[in-house]
């Protein structure tokens, strides 16, 4: 059960929303398209789900051309709130669970789970437009995989979530996984995307600037964010020999080094041989990446 | 149950239980009833006391059998001065105070009001004073009353040949009369319904989209079968109404009055034919059906439902066309604005009914006009289907050419 984007392109009279892009997301994995505001991550989501078509290039689920598929296989979350406002909660996930070819008997046990998971209890009969914007959200997320899809996508699930909500739905999205389910999503909250995903694809105006592993990427760069607490000033640590960029935190540095092979020398001088409360060499965060990729500062 | 009748249901349990869809069913009750009991209503709630008018002789003959009161007006005779029923005119206890005198063997009359009469009342005095008129002219004549009564009576009898044997026989007067009565309760209920549901399926795709749900849907069905469920549940709501109007509508005349008005509806229906019955249903279905499929494009171009009402206004524009051309028509079925518009699809529904009740015309006319409307019906549902396609996910600001421009751009 896999999903496979074959040079896949889309072109508008006078722009590409999407051009040549490619990858394969295997059974059970979660993977996150990210990219900017207009990256073509919608357009991309739009293509799979046969919404749109492709100008060039071929998207099959296991084998089989997309529109050829059943429907009632995939799921779909869109980034924009999509419910019926004068159906109620129960209502609502009932129909979406019939229109996706599930029966209505069959889907009782789902939604009594689903509603008592994400703490609906009380909202089951209220009016989807009576409801605040996080808890839409969690009707609209639970209407999306009611029907226990096989593969699905999620536009910008955590938006209008609390943190709260959003490890019920970090937990669902995992939950979800576990039970066999491909995931498909996108997010501006990078650190979403680093804790769920294994694999993603970065966008810029349609073009893949990186498609792969998380770790790959993260190894493409090396460990270089160095981040210590000492007494030493500023100024002498910005002269030592392989840091690129300093930043002064609150009771720490974070230091950009040029590679990681500098870490050892730094650590030896700022130690001095004697214990030192903070010295962390990482990777750097997701964030950072694809800031540095997209050339931007916002997500 | 299939995708498509799951939608079809979705949309139209959720709009028969509104509240508007009742409402309106109530107020065409209440606006058919009104206008059909409406001497009755008058009559229980402006129960207005007789006008009072005193009639002064000053002729030689005996008219005073000529000047009947009724409930609206109530003549009396006195014997008073000029002056005197002045004053009581003046005072208020006389509406009017008439004189009547022979003027070279014709009666004159002169009405002396101290507050002006009414139109209507004016019109009805007028009208007896005319006939007391003829009647005393009669009586100058010196005629037997045979005479007299042949006179008044007299009325030239009319009858139709037709020398045209591809028209359809010559109507009757009374055929055409009701035919013009049919016609425009026809027209009315046609244009009523096309501007309620077209006004229900724009605002309902509009809803669907600004909403975002018809992305969610658009992901489970093919646009196409979305677009078909729109039109075929809201078309069943249609029918839903007009089904409930007939029925309601029936039971009310059949119990209320003892059945007068019942005997009234039977009494035009069986002036008109079947076969102009047969049309006017066709007419009312198919440019229902119209309608919705332009309704449906539409609400697909907008981005938002705020915008339902002004993507609306070009589809409304002809329905209300149509529905002034069929008012003109009432008093002149015959014109040449009403023959073209007769023709065009989006008024034939309304005008042709017209033509088939109040005109004598060939069989092939109505035929003919029928077969383009199902011919646009047919057409602009394929095209709707393809633009439906494209436009139902692409959002775009700007008036209709504007968005339709952007969804031939982005989508060829």
């Amino acid at each position: 059960m896999t999903l496979f984007i074959d040079q896949v392109t889309k072109k508008y009279q006078d722009f590409v929303a999407v051009d040549n892009l490619s990858f394969t997301i295997e059974k059970g994995a979660i993977f996150g398209l990210i990219g900017q505001n207009g990256a073509g991550k919608t357009t991309t989501f739009r293509m799979i789900l046969d919404l749109q078509e492709t100008t060039e290039g071929n998207i099959t689920w296991n084998g089989t051309h997309i529109n050829s598929i059943n429907r009632d296989v995939l799921g779909y979350l869109p980034e924009e709130r999509g419910i019926f406002p004068s159906m109620t909660v129960e209502d609502q996930l009932y129909f979406f669970g019939e229109l996706r070819g599930q029966q209505k008997k069959k889907l009782k046990k789902e939604v009594d789970y689903w509603i008592d998971r994400f703490e609906l209890e009380d909202k089951r009969k209220a009016k989807a437009e009576t409801l605040s914007k996080g808890n839409q959200q969690k009707v609209q997320l639970i209407a999306s995989f009611i029907h226990k899809p096989e593969f699905l996508i999620l536009d910008e699930p955590f938006s209008g979530l609390d943190p709260v909500n959003m490890d019920l739905l970090k937990n669902a999205i995992l939950e979800l996984r576990d039970n066999g389910t491909t995931i498909l999503f996108s997010s501006h909250q990078m650190d979403n995307v680093e804790e769920l995903c294994d694999h993603l694809c970065l966008l810029k105006r349609g073009v893949s600037l990186f498609t792969g592993s998380l770790l790959d990427l993260k190894k493409q760069y090396g460990k270089t964010k160095l981040t210590i607490r000492t007494e030493i000033p500023k100024e002498v640590l910005e002269r030592l020999e392989g840091v690129k960029e300093i930043h002064v935190g609150k009771d720490q540095y974070t230091l950009t080094l040029i590679n990681e092979s500098y870490a050892q020398s730094i650590f030896d001088f700022v130690s001095n041989g004697k214990y030192i409360e903070k010295f962390s060499l990482d990777y750097l965060s997701l964030e950072e990446i694809f800031k540095d990729k997209v050339g931007g500062t916002h997500v | 149950m299939s995708k498509f009748w799951l939608l079809v249901k979705q949309l139209y349990k959720q709009k028969v239980k509104a509240k508007s869809f009742i409402f309106s069913i109530v107020l065409y009750i209440a606006v058919i009833s009104g206008v059909m009991f409406w001497s009755d209503i008058k009559e229980a709630f402006f129960q207005d006391e007789a006008m009072q008018i005193a009639l002064v002789n000053e002729t030689n003959a005996e008219l005073e059998g000529l000047f009947e009161s009724t409930s609206d007006i109530e003549f009396t005779f006195p014997n008073e001065d000029i002056a005197d029923l002045e004053k009581q005119v003046i005072d208020g206890e006389y509406a009017a105070a008439i004189f009547v005198k022979d003027q070279e063997n014709s009666l004159a009359a002169e009405i002396a009001t101290f507050e002006p009469l009414t139109f209507n009342d004016q019109l009805s005095i007028s009208s007896i004073l005319q006939y007391a008129g003829k009647l005393y002219e009669v009586q100058q004549l010196n005629l037997t009353a045979e005479q007299a009564e042949k006179i008044l009576q007299s009325e030239t009898v009319i009858s139709m040949k037709n020398l045209n044997e591809q028209s359809v026989s010559g109507k009757s007067e009374d055929e055409k009369a009701a035919g013009i009565g049919a016609s425009f309760l026809v027209g009315f209920l046609i244009y009523s319904f096309v501007m309620t549901f077209l006004s229900m399926i724009t605002t309902e795709v509009a809803s669907e989209k600004g909403s975002r749900v018809l992305e969610v849907l658009l992901a489970s069905v093919k646009p196409a079968t979305h677009f078909m469920a729109k039109l075929t549940g809201i078309f069943l709501l249609a029918l839903t109404q007009i089904a409930a109007l007939l029925i309601i509508q029936g039971l009310l005349f059949m119990f209320i009055d003892g059945g007068s008005k019942w005997d009234l509806v039977m009494e035009i229906a069986n002036e008109l034919s079947l076969t102009y019955i047969g049309y006017a249903v066709a007419f009312l279905l198919l440019t229902i059906i119209l309608y919705l499929i332009l309704g449906a494009l539409l609400g697909s171009l907008v981005s938002k439902v705020e915008e339902a009402g002004q993507a609306m206004m070009p589809a409304m524009m002809l329905g209300l066309t149509g529905f002034y051309v069929l008012i003109s028509g009432m008093a002149s079925p015959d014109t040449m604005l009403i023959k073209v518009f007769s023709y065009i699809p989006f008024t034939s529904g309304m005008v042709m009914p017209l033509r088939i009740g109040a005109t004598d015309l060939a069989a092939f006319q109505p035929m003919l006009s029928m077969l383009i409307l199902i011919g646009t019906v047919i057409l602009l549902f394929l095209l709707s289907l393809s633009f439906y396609k494209r436009s139902v996910l692409t959002y775009s600001s700007g008036g209709i050419i504007q968005k339709i421009k952007t969804v031939l751009k982005v989508t060829t």
